[in-house]
């Protein structure tokens, strides 16, 4: 489990608090998108999950380990794999298997046991045949596995992803989206960054960020139920949310608490229903 | 396509050989090619040329590798076939300068120990991977460790220069490209103009580095990157391919020693 008490972060001591008092607990295996508008401080708040930054106060503890000991820190990144926004600023080696390897090298594991979980790491997010390619010569969805397969290599209990779909077009979004989801049926608990409301809305569990503090925590239907609180801090819907909201408000009996495409069909389909009959 | 220093998936013998034996191999041909005398360094030319072909090395590859040293190929070629004091084939008198049989010989072979000593690197770096190369280098650099040299920081250091280098190009192209969908043309530009805007570029490229190896350090460091010793993907043991080099090698060394005696 992930546990945050009252966590307050400063960049620099004379600074802004990036955050200002967030308690959060996550659970194992969970599913969680984390939303919320620019600079609302999404990324200072993973990058405590993994030790990168240390709170000013308060405390975070992961798996039980305080990630304000040093002692336990390796620990802690080894549980909490951390996926960047850029993969450009997160591949160390010249080829795949090479950076894949890097995690495994600094576990200080066994020749044979990193290339099994280089192996196996590359199997999962279902790139194997890129395993001798130069970095340069990926597209950037392949280059977003990598970097989500170097994670893997090191065989964590959660993945903190910075908005693994940024730049990507929609069949390499659909492919990162796809292997998240496997890896979170996998067991692997997911903590994912994301401005596309659509893909938090496939989610177990949203949190919702503004200025620097926990502005709402819900499932998707609880979270998108408020819309008049998300409008306030300048977030969308799901398009299919607001197409629902705006056929209430047009006076039609439909429910706008639902935020999967299945769910707005049966709805959509019982309304053309009543004005048949 | 090639690109300086990038290895290429292949099978052969120099593939399958332990990158410490290719290594040294390289070292070791590189100080003959430049010790030796001109008639040897032709033989061990031609035997490097052959070696790259059997390894299923295109010479369209070593053109590719060459192409952007083709300038200081030439410039060396005419400083030494103009420059030298011997029998004028063809006199300047406006330059002052003389072709001469002795110069062409003599830049000949300079441009050639130079491309032999390019063939080698190729041969080296198309058939070793980034990862084995570097365990190489920290596998001679391991006796360093009784003096607290760093040889495991060094090795990734290595891997960060090899990985940063083809970023760092991107990044200049990119800025480029940009300064110029703004009308920006640097060909219209007067010397002092030029100067300043490759000034600016290095300044917005340098910045734009430093803040990816920022960036990139904080993802090391959360991959458990520690200052400590590191194990490897690669696993160095010899076998007896290496042995067979290694013995291939030092006859091809004697020989090289006996043509050079020969020749002189």
């Amino acid at each position: 489990m992930i546990l945050l008490e009252n966590v307050y972060y400063k960049y620099e001591p004379e600074g802004i608090e990036a955050l200002r008092g967030v308690s959060l607990q996550i659970r194992d295996g969970e599913h969680l998108a984390l939303i919320g508008p620019n600079g609302c401080g999404k990324t200072t708040l993973i990058r405590h999950f993994n030790a990168l930054l240390l709170p000013t106060s308060g405390k975070v503890t992961v798996g039980g380990h305080d990630t304000n000991e040093p002692k336990h820190q390796a620990d802690i990144r080894s549980l909490v794999g951390m996926v960047f926004q850029n993969p450009d600023n997160q591949i160390v080696g010249m080829t795949v298997e090479e950076d894949v390897a890097f995690g495994p090298e600094n576990l200080r594991l066994p020749t044979v046991e990193i290339k099994k979980r280089v192996v196996e790491a590359l199997g999962r997010v279902g790139i194997s045949e890129l395993v001798v390619r130069n970095i340069e010569n990926l597209s950037g969805g392949e280059k977003r596995l990598v970097a989500i397969a170097g994670v893997l290599a090191m065989q964590p209990r959660y993945i903190a992803l910075d908005e693994p779909t940024a730049f990507l077009d929609p069949a390499a979004s659909t492919r990162v989206l796809k292997i998240i989801d496997k890896l979170h049926s996998e067991g692997v608990g997911i903590i994912h960054i994301t401005h596309n409301m659509a893909e938090a809305a496939l989610t177990q569990r949203i949190v919702v960020m503004n200025e620097g503090r926990v502005y709402l925590d819900g499932t998707p239907r609880e979270i998108f139920a408020k819309f008049g609180m998300l409008k306030q801090i300048g977030m969308q819907l799901p398009p299919i949310t607001e197409l629902l909201i705006k056929l209430k408000e047009s006076g039609l009996p439909v429910r706008t608490d639902i935020v999967e495409m299945e769910d707005a069909l049966v709805q959509i389909r019982s309304l053309a229903g009543k004005f048949k009959d | 396509m090639y690109h300086t220093g990038s290895f290429i998936k292949g099978q052969s013998l120099i593939y399958n050989l332990d990158p410490r034996i290719k290594l040294a191999a390289t070292i070791c041909l590189s100080v003959f090619i430049l010790w030796v005398k001109p008639l040897t360094a032709f033989v061990i030319g031609i035997a490097l040329f052959c070696a790259a072909l059997a390894n299923g090395i295109h010479l369209r590859t070593i053109g590719q590798a060459l192409k952007p040293l083709l300038f200081f190929i030439v410039l060396i070629f005419l400083a030494h076939a103009l420059f030298n004091e011997g029998e004028a084939l063809v006199r300047i008198p406006r330059l002052g300068l003389s072709l001469s049989y002795t110069g062409l010989q003599q830049g000949f072979f300079v441009v050639w120990r130079f491309l032999c000593l390019i063939v080698a690197a190729i041969l080296l770096t198309l058939t070793t991977t980034p990862s084995q190369m570097i365990a190489a280098i920290k596998h001679f650099l391991r006796p360093l460790k009784i003096l607290h040299v760093p040889v495991d920081d060094i090795a990734v250091m290595i891997m960060l220069a090899l990985r940063l280098m083809p970023i760092l190009f991107t990044e200049k192209e990119r800025i480029e490209t940009a300064q110029k969908a703004r009308g920006y043309n640097l060909r219209q530009s007067g010397f002092i103009m030029r100067i300043k805007a490759f000034l600016s570029l290095v300044m917005i490229v340098l910045s734009g580095v430093f803040r990816r190896a920022d960036e990139l350090a904080l993802a090391m460091e959360g991959r458990n990157y520690r200052r400590q010793e590191r194990t490897s993907l690669v696993e160095l043991r010899l076998t007896s391919p290496d042995y067979f080099a290694l013995t291939f090698l030092g006859i091809f060394s004697v020989i090289f020693i006996a043509l050079n005696y020969y020749f002189s």
